[in-house]
């Protein structure tokens, strides 16, 4: 993607003299467009591989219990060799394969890989739940997005790392935990880490595509919450510390580390800013409730002693500096909220009532609301719309179970929404106003 | 050769090996090991990957736990298997430790206190599920619930190879239950 911008910009660069000729053609050559070969021919590409593919694996599924044993064997692994062919067709032509091949071919190998484990366990009855399946299939398929460069196989791997790493956490939970549960805390690590061959490669420059981006996000918060679930609960005994160690896990996906022209990007094209906001937001403002705020303050007790909560204190801390350094303050305000618990329980009585931490998160909410607005307009990166948003929706929530009339209600729900339409008017202008400035 | 062309080749390996490797296991049992037969139960789930299968729930699942089972951990547990004069086999003793035999499965266990009745040993089996035809599940769901109700509990064939067991049938009144299904209603 920045090869492309690079390559838009360089005849502008020419011709007002910032580079010479000279200079571009080292820059094209050194930072070489990848041929696009049509978005519309990678999706077509990519849509008839998971047709055929899941069309394998439902046909495979049917359990032609007519076959015997080696004919089903032979359905099985038949199309996994015939794929093999002909992605090895494929990749010995290099470069020049189109980059809707390159997809089509690694999807669906990846597909028949599955349909041939699926296949196996179903001829020999095999135990195990399905995300079991998906663990192997996960590691068998992972070096496809590497060798072809496929999008479509580095989604599905992060989907199913994440699927699994739930599964795992979920039987960790579970009364009768299983004997066989990986232990997420070093697996997920571990799993994600197989993903940086294709992002970002290994000439550190392949970042993923904004659609590609939102999948990575996602499945590195679902994962790491599945990690906190994990970590934070002790089978049969009533300790948690979940709730804290999710907050952090939160604040971890929402600073990490952007490049200059990462932040400069709308926050529509950072989906791990606005999901781990959203993640340590949405935890705070359940926290502004009685019981889950001395739910979250007992978490804060029983998480201090696990190794997996000082990690990611450390991760937190150590992006939190650089985020500082690059002036990213609005979303340090955000992941200052995930500290407050901390600072919270030293003063809190054991078996207190949770109400003072609940209207100190209130306050802690709302301050941070006035910092995202404030931060835009003294002219730093803000938040304004989300201050508001955030604003609006502790007073609807404090309204919401406030003991008063449900005309009342109405009313002061009126006058919250029309007073936020009038911010998010003004701001809009502002920033239309401003220099260079678009309606945003 | 190419780095690409190396990691494909050891993805390709990969990705024969992993199914391969469970081929040979149970191929191995299911040529070499004994055949056991097993009351148990069997309720019909699915799998989104695998398509519809009988879950297989052997009638013994709990039983004393053996002297020095840990609390709380899930641990193996070696079952000898007896069979009885009816055919069937039944669990006749419970080891820590690896205990050799023809007929010795490597089972799970968690000890759960029981009262007055001593500590329990839950077993999960090394088999669970029981792979059927789409068009044939949901008969063979039926026709195991109408036998259970009248009395007849399904019985799971196994073949069993140095503690490994290898589940090959399920049996309704000594029949196989795709043959059961196929069966003309009357």
């Amino acid at each position: 993607m920045h090869q492309r911008w690079l390559a838009e910009q360089l005849p502008e660069w020419e011709r007002d003299g910032i580079i010479t000729a000279a200079g571009a053609r080292l820059l094209r050559e050194r930072y070489p467009v990848e041929p696009r070969g049509g978005l519309a021919q990678m999706i077509v590409g990519a849509v008839g591989a998971l047709l055929v593919g899941t069309g394998l694996i439902a046909v495979l599924a049917y359990n032609w219990d007519d076959f015997p044993r080696w004919v089903r064997l032979g359905l099985a692994l038949g199309p996994l060799a015939a794929s093999q062919a002909a992605s090895w067709w494929v990749l010995g032509r290099g470069e020049s394969a189109k980059p809707w091949m390159r997809e089509s071919a690694a999807l669906v190998q990846t597909l028949a890989v599955g349909a041939a484990m699926a296949l196996v366990s179903q001829i020999y009855n095999l135990p195990g739940t399905w995300t079991d399946l998906v663990f192997w299939w996960c590691l068998v398929a992972v070096p496809l997005a590497w060798v072809f460069r496929s999008d479509a196989v580095a989604i599905a791997y992060l989907i199913g790392i994440a699927v699994w790493t739930v599964a795992q956490a979920e039987a960790h939970g579970s009364w009768f935990s299983r004997g066989d549960v990986a232990d997420v805390r070093i697996w997920f690590p571990l799993l994600l880490s197989g993903i940086l061959p294709r992002w970002p490669g290994p000439n550190l420059h392949d970042r993923p595509q904004p659609g590609s981006r939102l999948v990575l996000a996602g499945s590195v918060l679902v994962g790491l919450l599945a990690v906190a679930a994990y970590a934070g609960i002790r089978p049969r005994e009533p300790n948690n510390a979940s709730f804290w160690l999710a907050m952090l896990s939160g604040a971890a996906v929402l600073l990490f580390p952007l490049e200059r022209s990462g932040i400069e990007e709308p926050l529509s094209r950072k989906p791990q800013v606005l999901l781990g906001g959203c993640t340590v937001l949405g935890l705070a403002l359940i926290a502004t409730y009685e019981d889950p705020a001395r739910e979250l303050v007992k978490s804060v007790g029983f998480g201090l002693p696990l190794g997996w909560c000082w990690l990611l204190l450390a991760v937190v801390a150590g992006f939190a500096i650089l985020a500082y350094r690059q002036g990213r303050f609005a979303e340090l305000a955000i992941a200052a909220v995930a500290l407050v618990p901390l600072l919270a329980a030293p003063l809190s009585a054991p078996d207190a009532s949770g109400w003072p931490v609940a209207i100190a998160s209130s306050l802690v909410l709302l301050a941070t609301a006035i910092a995202l607005i404030a931060l835009e307009f003294i002219g730093y990166r803000g938040a304004a719309r989300i201050g508001a948003a955030l604003i609006t929706l502790l007073v609807i929530l404090r309204m919401a179970d406030a003991g008063v009339s449900l005309l009342v209600k109405g009313l002061a729900f009126i006058v919250i929404g029309s007073g936020f339409l009038g911010f998010n008017a003004f701001v809009s202008r502002r920033r239309a106003a401003a220099p260079g400035g678009t309606p945003a | 050769m190419r780095p690409a062309a190396i990691v494909f080749a050891i993805a390709v390996a990969a990705q024969w090996i992993v199914p391969l490797s469970g081929i040979w296991l149970q191929e191995r049992t299911i040529a070499r090991g004994v055949a056991l037969r097993i009351e148990c139960a069997a309720p019909d789930p699915y799998d989104p990957l695998r398509g519809r299968y009988l879950a297989v729930q052997p009638a013994e699942v709990k039983l004393a736990a053996p002297a020095g089972m840990p609390d709380a951990d899930v641990v193996p547990v070696w079952a000898t298997l007896v069979a009885g004069d009816d055919g069937l086999s039944r669990i006749e003793s419970l080891a820590l430790e690896p205990v050799a035999g023809p007929t010795v499965i490597r089972l799970s266990g968690v000890k759960r206190r029981s009262g007055e009745a001593g500590d329990e040993a839950l077993l999960t089996w090394p088999f669970d599920r029981f792979y059927l035809n789409e068009r044939l599940g949901p008969d063979a769901d039926r026709i195991v619930a109408e036998r259970f109700r009248a009395g007849s509990r399904p019985v799971a064939e196994i073949r069993v190879f140095e503690g490994r067991a290898v589940l090959t049938d399920v049996l309704l009144d000594g029949v196989s239950i795709r043959e059961v299904v196929k069966e003309p209603r009357t």
